[in-house]
């Protein structure tokens, strides 16, 4: 083995890096937000009385999550290569199709998993329909799924790699480019992996004491006091 | 089926059946180190638990892309040796899908109750031969469903070995679309066959899961 590792131009190029890194975290938080968005939506569908509401929920959540990442990025990147959207939209729009699809999964069981009584409570109080979901329904749905949230979250963190494919100037991409200058392969795919890693577990952590399931954070439900 | 995709259908479901054999390769690969891992983890081994737990750390919070390209670029460097787009995407995958597998055995071997291991124990078997006989096969028939979800990822994302240049599906169908410049049409068909192999895979992992669980 007569490789010698140099992590020396790898701390030269840290420009690089540091720019890769903020886009890597402005692509997943703007991805993130609209996840949110469309998984709240298709979610709360999924549990509306109506037949056609659920059916849409339904097939947006199958069709959307059975295909690749990369065909979704290809689709706005590629496919609607003549309405000209930047390469860091096609990016965002792609993630965040895909994962709002399970996002709304998400929802959808956390809805379920709020009693009935609640909501029948709510409406019988002379709440409207909006006001029941969001003032009884989602901030106790919301603590129900903070933990599968936050695997999403890191999962999105991690699937926003893909967007180097399509030239989004990202972390992987930057790595990429870095590989092709300083030719330390190694080095420099093994600092970024270290900085997703520590992006996913400080994301992770962050929800998890959110949550309360550290034992700290805001106590889990207002009964329990 | 429009014409562009009938003209190239041989070349595209040629790329399938390397993504179908690359998927089939690496679930096989991917539930053994999954299994074996777990075992680990599971029955904590002392400092193997400890490696084991930071493999399935590390690969847990690394995007697929940067491990497929560790394997691609940066081992061979690192230890100077040859490999090829194919070989490494196989690594790579079986490494990668690996890591989840094993949270997902290790979290079926976990529902089986302990006083099952106690008997197992007290009616002679050895410890190997109570995980053998008695756990796994229990925890494995519960945890069907998961296994399948991480098998049609898997599925999904040997897309993702196109980047490094693996003749796959999505590969194929973008070299046809480099030549016949149309995007929508084929990333559409594209689509729709990556969705219907989902489906189908999912639905065996249901049916599976109906006729081989036992309460």
């Amino acid at each position: 083995m007569n490789y010698i590792l140099q992590f020396g131009p790898i701390w030269d190029n840290r420009a690089l890096i540091i720019d890769g890194f903020i886009t890597t975290i402005l692509l997943s938080a703007v991805a993130l937000v609209l996840a949110i968005l469309i998984g709240i939506a298709v979610g709360t569908a999924a549990t509306a009385q109506g037949k056609t509401f659920r059916a849409v929920s339904v097939t947006y959540v199958e069709s959307m999550r059975n295909i690749p990442l990369l065909i979704h990025m290809y689709f706005w990147y590629n496919g609607l290569s003549f309405l000209k959207i930047p390469a860091f939209w096609c990016g965002v729009f792609g993630l965040s199709l895909y994962s709002g699809a399970y996002v709304a999964e998400i929802v959808r069981s956390g809805i379920g998993s709020v009693p009935r009584g609640q909501r029948q409570a709510a409406l019988a109080s002379g709440l409207t329909n909006l006001q029941t979901m969001v003032f009884v329904v989602y901030p106790q749905a919301m603590r129900a799924i903070i933990p599968s949230l936050a695997s999403v979250f890191s999962q999105l963190i991690k699937d926003s790699s893909l967007a180097s494919v399509i030239a989004v100037a990202d972390l992987t991409y930057q790595a990429s480019a870095i590989e092709g200058q300083t030719f330390r392969t190694f080095e420099v795919y093994i600092t970024v992996c270290v900085l997703y890693l520590v992006l996913v577990t400080l994301i992770t952590q962050a929800l998890a004491i959110l949550s309360g399931s550290r034992g700290d954070g805001f106590p889990r439900r207002a009964a329990d006091a | 089926m429009p014409e562009v995709v009938i003209k190239n259908l041989p070349f595209m479901l040629q790329g399938l059946l390397t993504s179908l054999q690359i998927s089939a390769m690496v679930a096989v690969g991917g539930t053994l180190v999954g299994l074996i891992v777990a075992i680990v983890l599971y029955s904590r081994v002392p400092l193997l638990s400890l490696i084991a737990r930071i493999y399935v750390e590390f690969i847990r919070g690394t995007p697929l892309l940067v491990v497929l390209f560790i394997a691609f670029f940066g081992l061979p460097a690192l230890f100077g040796y040859q490999t090829t787009a194919y070989k490494a995407t196989i690594v790579a995958f079986i490494l990668f899908i690996g890591a989840y597998l094993a949270e997902d055995i290790r979290g079926g071997l976990l529902t089986v109750k302990p006083t099952l291991t106690q008997a197992a124990l007290a009616t002679g078997l050895t410890r190997g031969q109570a995980l053998r006989f008695v756990v796994v096969p229990l925890a494995v028939r519960r945890i069907i469903p998961t296994l399948f979800n991480q098998y049609v990822r898997l599925f999904k994302f040997t897309s993702v070995a196109s980047v490094i240049g693996v003749s796959e599906f999505t590969g194929n169908a973008m070299l046809v679309n480099a030549r016949e410049f149309q995007p929508v049409t084929i990333l559409a068909f594209v689509a729709l066959t990556y969705l219907v192999i989902c489906l189908i895979l999912s639905g065996v992992g249901r049916w599976l899961h109906a006729r081989l669980t036992v309460s």
